[in-house]
This record gives structure tokens, C-alpha cells and sequence, in this order.
């Protein structure tokens, strides 16, 4: 089931472009969920057995709990336990019955619904159909990204210098990288549309992968205007930009000669807008991680997307590792909807 | 860096501990073999993991990045599990951890497939393994299956009878409560499988979670049931067990027998396939959550112990137990006549 903002701007907002001529071919085609296939739908009061679901009373686990801190030096309240009990909804949490037990690849529905309702005050994307998906952190996303886009042999264009773990992915893939020429910005634009204008290569260039914030290694992070500009040779090449971005709300801006340290309002971050937040077209597959922000080993991220490329995310997930932890996805949910709330999660972050 | 301590590494980019939300995650489990709900409150054991380490790491470790290994003392149970109920015949067999077993499964098999290969499969098999090899263009190469599950000489017959471009390498099979047919292999079964895949040096995917869940024969007689489950120690033993050669892949997951949401599993191989996992899962999911690594293994390790976790999974494949005796004395009041 694909999100749709509820915001009365989002009913103005275009629809994503149709991009499914740069899937790959077996993602061309629709195919099922495969956990929709084993599963099936409800009906009436039958009780599906095919998936193996292992009876929730089966579960040794009570209660789960975990103290908090605060989320900011400043800011001192908001600290506490956190708990998540066996079959109640805990807040805005599912049980931990429902937590524990075997769900879609789309990711827990709390866990979701504060990462669209944090998306949207973040970088409002500027077209209507995006939705969002659960990962376990970008190495594994930025290969299902990928693999939506490239099969074995394809090319993808990377920065000059790029992460390691995502050029070791490509040698696994067999995906040859592209290096496009840097500055201290990071992607040069006049190189990338010269790149793909005079490629000649066996088959097509049809996705970007650049890291715009912190970028690693070389730490570059790319101005509102290097960032549009990269966006309109997207546009005119037709590429697909993943946008790998785990340090995206670390930005140190200058030294300002006060720190506000109680700002609640995401203005108050001062960070350059995303790639995601100019992209009218819907080309952009925004990658984010808790990993830098949070913890690393949570393994847990999120993938933001057109709704059409979520629903092929969401077969990758079933196809290998289901979805993250639902427990974990739990605990952060719970930590992020009750406990901190967006308030508290945004002094979090302008602490860090 | 080894050689002075008083060096910091930047090079990995690690997070400092002191930004990590919790300072204390845990649950309340009931006792080794009890139940949440037949368990009082009161003696509900307390499992509790905190920025300080003991019996195992602190916080600061299972939140913190590591390697595709998982934490020490999560990995070293699953390790000395394995040891204790398959006590593998070959010296150099090790475990690494996985998401559960779709994973393990993709995993194992992109080690030895690529695009264009075919995999042996029971003529029925796990659908969720069909939506995982199509995007990997493998084919699936059907083995007649009975009531035992795969016929060796079926599997001999279509290895032997292969024309295809490239030669089959791997089989997979689901030996225990096979998904969909319920079928499990016998001792004699599983010898003769064995004999058939070294004939044709094939590698086995020995997918099992249901592992735990042997029966004794249903009766109809409920006065007396329950007397001769086979616990741990008389399950019928496990393709790893039988493994001489080192061509089993174990897929082991707690999804069945602790919960599926905490996306916790472990592979047995040889270590050189056991490492080549670990770079594997250092290039995608990293390794299991650490929320969920730290409250199995503080569970493991603090409270239950190995005696407690088997004492657990008996109790298990008596639920389990109970369940199938319903569902059949239901079927036989209901169906008998009709199917």
C-alpha cells in the first residue's frame, strides 16, 4: 500500500515519473511479494499455515525495556524507560507479539510512519507518491539499489573516489564504476554531463551513486547550487540518483558565535537541502541510516522512494533478509514516537 | 595500531559510544522451559544488558559497528551449540552469523551460483526460495520427492541424466518438517542423499529451522502421549552430523524456536566458506541487530546456559507436539470419509 502525504500540498504535487524503463529486465516486470505469496490474504476466520509462523505464545520474551538519556544536554527531560509489553499496543508501538513475529518487507507501520512523518519536515519531497522502507543500514541498500538498476556487466557512475563498501559491492555485483571527476564540492556537473554525453560503453549509463553530505573519503559536502546543479544533468541524462547520505544531519556549519543547543525546529539544523528535497521528477533513492545518528550496529535505515520502486524494495527485503529486526525497529520506534518524540529526536540530532 | 595502544583510529568512522540513546536494554524471560503465560511475574528472570561488560560485552559493543562475525559472545553460543547437538566430523567447521535463513540461503548459494546455473530442489519446495533465485536468473531443477522427502535415487537419476550447459553443483533441501509437505527424512534417508551428492560432488544447503520439532508417531490414544518425544538427545541426526566430507551448508535460525522478529540465525560450514560469508555480510547487512544479539546473548549466556536453551527447545517440540495431535484428532473427527 503506497503513502500518500496528508498534508493539502501533497494533493497539488506531481506524480513520480514513470523511470521502469531503467529497471533491469527482471524488475521491469511486477512481480509478487513473496511473502504475499506464502502468506496470502486473510479470509474469513482460516488460519494460513504455509508460512511457518511459529505461535506467538511460543515466545519466551515478557517484556522488553531499555533506559534512555536524554536526548540532549540541554534539553534534560525526555529521559526514562522505554518499554514494550507482550500484547498490548505499547503507544504508538505494535506489541511485542507483533514485533517478535514474522512481517512484510515493508517494515514495521510505527517504524515507518515516523520515518515519513521526519521525511516530510526534513525534505518534503516534491512529488506526491514517495513512500518509505524499512533497511538494515545503507551498505545492504545501496546493493539492492543497484541491483534494481544494473545487472552484470552494466556500468554505474561513482565519484572519483567513492566508499569502499559500496565499490566492493559493484566487484561482487560485477558492476564496472564510472568514476565522474571531483572538486572540492565534491561531483563536478560539467564532467558528469560531458561523462554521459560522449559515453560510448556497451550499455547505458542509467543511475548515479554519490555520497552529497560528509562524503567518504574525501569529507566534500555539495552547496544547495552544486546539488541543483547536479540534479538538472540527472534530469537531462535521465539517470537515477542514489544518494547515499548516513551523515547528512551531522553538517558542521561555521562556528556560530552563540550555539543554540534547544532548537526544535529542523530550520534551526541549518543543513543544505537533500537531493531528495529537489527532486520534482521522483529519480532520486534517498538512502538513510540510524547508524551515524543513532547506533550502528541498531541496523537499521530507512529507504525513501517513489512508491512503484518501493514495491520492487520491498521483493529484495522478502527475498533475502525479510526486514530488520522487528524488535529493534520496535525499540525505535518506541524511543522516537513516545519516549523523544520528533521534538526530542531533533534536539538529538542539532546535539550530535 | 597495535603496536600503540594510545592510537585513535579514524579510518572507520565509528561513532563515539557516549551518542547512544540506551543505557541499559533487557526483557523479562520466563524460566528455561516454561511458558510467558504459565510463569508468574514474579519469577519471570530478569535479562539485562548495560554499558559495562561481564560474563559478556557491554553496550557499547553490541550497539557499536563490528565485523560480519557478530558479537563475540552471541556467535560463541551459537558456535558451542552446534557443537554440542552436531558435533560436526571434520576439524575445520565454523559458524557465522546470518539474518535467518532467506538469507543464509542467498548467501550459501551466491557462493558457488551465478546467473544461468541450476539448482536442485524437492519437486516441492519452499516457495519463498522461488521469488529469491528469479531475479538471480537460477533455474530450479525438480527431484521426485515420497513421503520421506527426496528420493536419493530420483536425485542420482537427474544428476546423472543432466545435459544441461553447466553442471549442477548444489542442492537444496529442507530435511526436517520440509516446507510445503511436512516430510522429514530419516537417518537412512539422509545417509543415502549424502552418498548421492558425494557420487556427483554436489554441495547440500541443509535449510532447517524446524529442526527441534520432532515428534513421536501420532496415536490416538491421548492418555498416552508425550512419553516418547525425542528431546535433544534422539532426534534423528542432521546432514552436518553425517558430513565427513565438508559439503554441507547448515542453516540454522532462531526464527521457529525463539522468535522470527529478531532476524537472528546462524551458518555451520567449513571456515573457508564460513569467512567468505563473513565478507559477505561485511558488504550488505553487516551482522544480526545488535538489540537482538544482546538480549539472546545475555539470555544464553546469563540465565539459561546450554542446558536451559535445550531444556527450552524441548519444551517447544512438546507445544509443537500438542498442536500437531489436535489438528490430527480434529482432522480425523471432521474429515474422515471425505479426504
Amino acid at each position: 500500500m503506497s503513502f500518500t502525504t496528508s498534508t493539502a500540498l501533497a494533493s497539488k504535487l506531481p506524480q513520480a515519473k514513470d523511470l521502469s524503463h531503467l529497471f533491469v529486465p527482471t524488475f521491469r516486470i511486477h512481480q509478487k511479494s513473496p511473502f504475499k505469496a506464502v502468506m496470502g490474504t486473510p479470509t474469513l476466520d482460516m488460519i494460513n499455515m504455509a508460512g511457518g509462523v511459529p505461535h506467538p505464545s511460543t515466545f519466551p520474551l515478557e517484556q522488553v525495556q531499555a533506559t534512555v538519556r536524554a536526548p540532549s544536554h540541554a534539553a534534560p527531560g525526555r529521559t526514562g524507560t522505554l518499554s514494550l509489553e507482550r500484547t498490548q499496543a505499547n503507544g504508538s508501538t505494535e506489541s511485542l507479539n507483533e514485533l517478535l513475529q514474522y512481517n512484510d518487507g515493508r517494515g514495521m507501520a510505527s517504524y515507518c510512519r515516523f520515518l515519513r512523518q521526519f521525511t516530510e519536515q526534513a525534505h518534503a519531497p516534491p512529488y506526491a507518491d514517495w513512500d518509505v522502507v524499512a533497511s538494515c543500514g545503507n551498505t545492504d541498500s545501496i546493493a539492492k539499489a543497484v541491483s534494481l538498476f544494473c545487472q552484470q556487466g552494466d556500468h554505474i557512475i561513482v565519484e572519483q573516489y567513492s566508499f569502499p563498501g559500496a565499490l566492493s559491492n559493484l566487484v561482487f555485483a560485477k558492476v564496472k564504476p564510472v568514476p565522474v571527476a571531483m572538486d572540492i564540492e565534491g561531483v563536478d556537473p560539467v564532467a558528469l554531463d560531458s561523462l554521459c554525453s560522449s559515453w560510448t560503453g556497451a550499455t547505458l549509463l542509467r543511475a548515479i551513486y554519490v555520497i552529497p553530505t560528509g562524503q567518504n573519503p574525501t569529507g566534500a559536502t555539495m552547496s544547495l547550487a552544486r546539488r541543483k546543479a547536479l540534479y538538472a544533468v540527472a534530469q537531462k541524462h535521465d539517470l537515477v540518483i542514489i544518494e547515499d547520505d548516513p551523515y547528512y544531519f551531522l553538517q558542521l556549519g561555521p562556528m556560530p558565535e552563540t550555539q543554540d543547543t534547544t532548537a526544535t525546529d529542523m530550520n534551526k539544523l541549518s543543513l543544505v537541502p537533500s537531493l531528495l528535497s529537489l527532486d520534482t521528477d521522483g529519480r532520486v533513492i534517498r538512502l538513510d541510516s540510524f547508524s551515524k545518528i543513532l547506533a550502528p550496529n541498531l541496523r537499521c535505515g530507512w529507504i525513501t522512494a517513489p512508491a512503484y520502486i518501493q514495491d520492487r524494495m520491498q521483493i529484495l527485503n522478502e527475498s533475502t533478509i525479510l526486514q530488520p529486526s522487528g524488535l529493534t525497529q520496535g525499540v525505535i520506534s518506541r524511543l522516537l514516537n513516545d519516549t523523544w518524540g520528533i521534538e526530542g529526536w531533533i534536539e538529538h540530532l542539532n546535539a550530535l | 595500531m597495535e603496536a600503540d595502544p594510545t592510537l585513535l583510529s579514524l579510518g572507520a568512522g565509528l561513532p563515539h559510544p557516549s551518542t547512544f540513546p540506551f543505557a541499559q536494554i533487557g526483557a523479562h524471560v520466563a524460566p528455561a522451559g516454561a511458558s510467558v503465560a504459565n510463569t508468574a511475574p514474579a519469577d519471570m528472570l530478569n535479562v539485562s544488558v548495560t554499558t559495562s561488560s561481564g560474563a559478556i560485552e557491554g553496550l557499547g559493543k553490541f550497539l557499536q559497528y563490528g565485523n560480519g562475525r557478530g558479537v563475540p559472545s552471541y556467535a560463541a553460543f551459537t558456535r558451542e551449540h552446534t557443537h554440542r547437538v552436531h558435533d560436526p566430523k571434520y576439524v575445520d567447521w565454523d559458524t557465522v552469523v546470518s539474518l535467518g535463513n532467506t538469507d543464509a540461503f542467498v548467501k550459501a548459494l551466491m557462493l558457488f551460483y551465478t546467473s544461468g546455473d541450476t539448482l536442485l530442489v524437492d519437486e516441492w519446495t519452499y516457495p519463498a526460495i522461488i521469488g529469491t533465485v528469479v531475479p538471480m536468473n537460477i533455474q530450479l531443477a525438480p527431484v521426485r520427492m515420497d513421503a520421506e522427502g527426496m528420493v536419493p535415487e530420483a536425485l542420482d537419476h537427474v544428476c546423472t541424466n543432466w545435459t544441461g550447459e553447466r553442471k549442477l553443483r548444489m542442492v537444496y533441501t529442507i530435511p526436517t518438517a520440509q516446507n510445503p509437505t511436512g516430510a522429514t527424512m530419516s537417518i537412512a534417508r539422509k545417509r543415502a542423499i549424502y552418498a548421492v551428492a558425494q557420487k556427483h560432488n554436489l554441495v547440500i544447503i541443509e535449510d532447517d529451522p524446524y529442526y527441534y520439532l520432532q515428534f513421536e508417531p501420532y496415536t490416538a490414544d491421548s492418555e498416552h502421549r508425550y512419553t516418547n518425544l525425542p528431546g535433544i538427545t534422539s532426534l534423528v541426526p542432521s546432514l552436518l552430523s553425517l558430513d565427513t566430507d565438508g559439503r554441507v551448508i547448515r542453516l540454522d535460525s532462531f526464527s521457529k524456536v525463539l522468535a522470527p522478529g529478531l532476524r537472528c540465525g546462524w551458518v555451520t560450514a567449513p571456515k573457508y566458506i564460513t569467512d567468505k560469508i563473513q565478507f559477505h555480510n561485511e558488504t550488505s547487512i553487516q551482522q544480526p541487530a545488535g538489540v537482538s544479539q544482546a538480549i539472546v546473548a545475555s539470555l544464553m549466556n546469563e540465565q539459561w546456559g546450554h542446558s536451559g536453551w535445550e531444556r527450552h527447545l524441548v519444551q517447544i517440540q512438546r507445544d509443537y507436539a500438542m498442536r500437531r495431535d489436535l489438528f490430527v484428532d480434529l482432522c480425523l473427527k471432521h474429515l474422515n470419509g471425505l479426504v
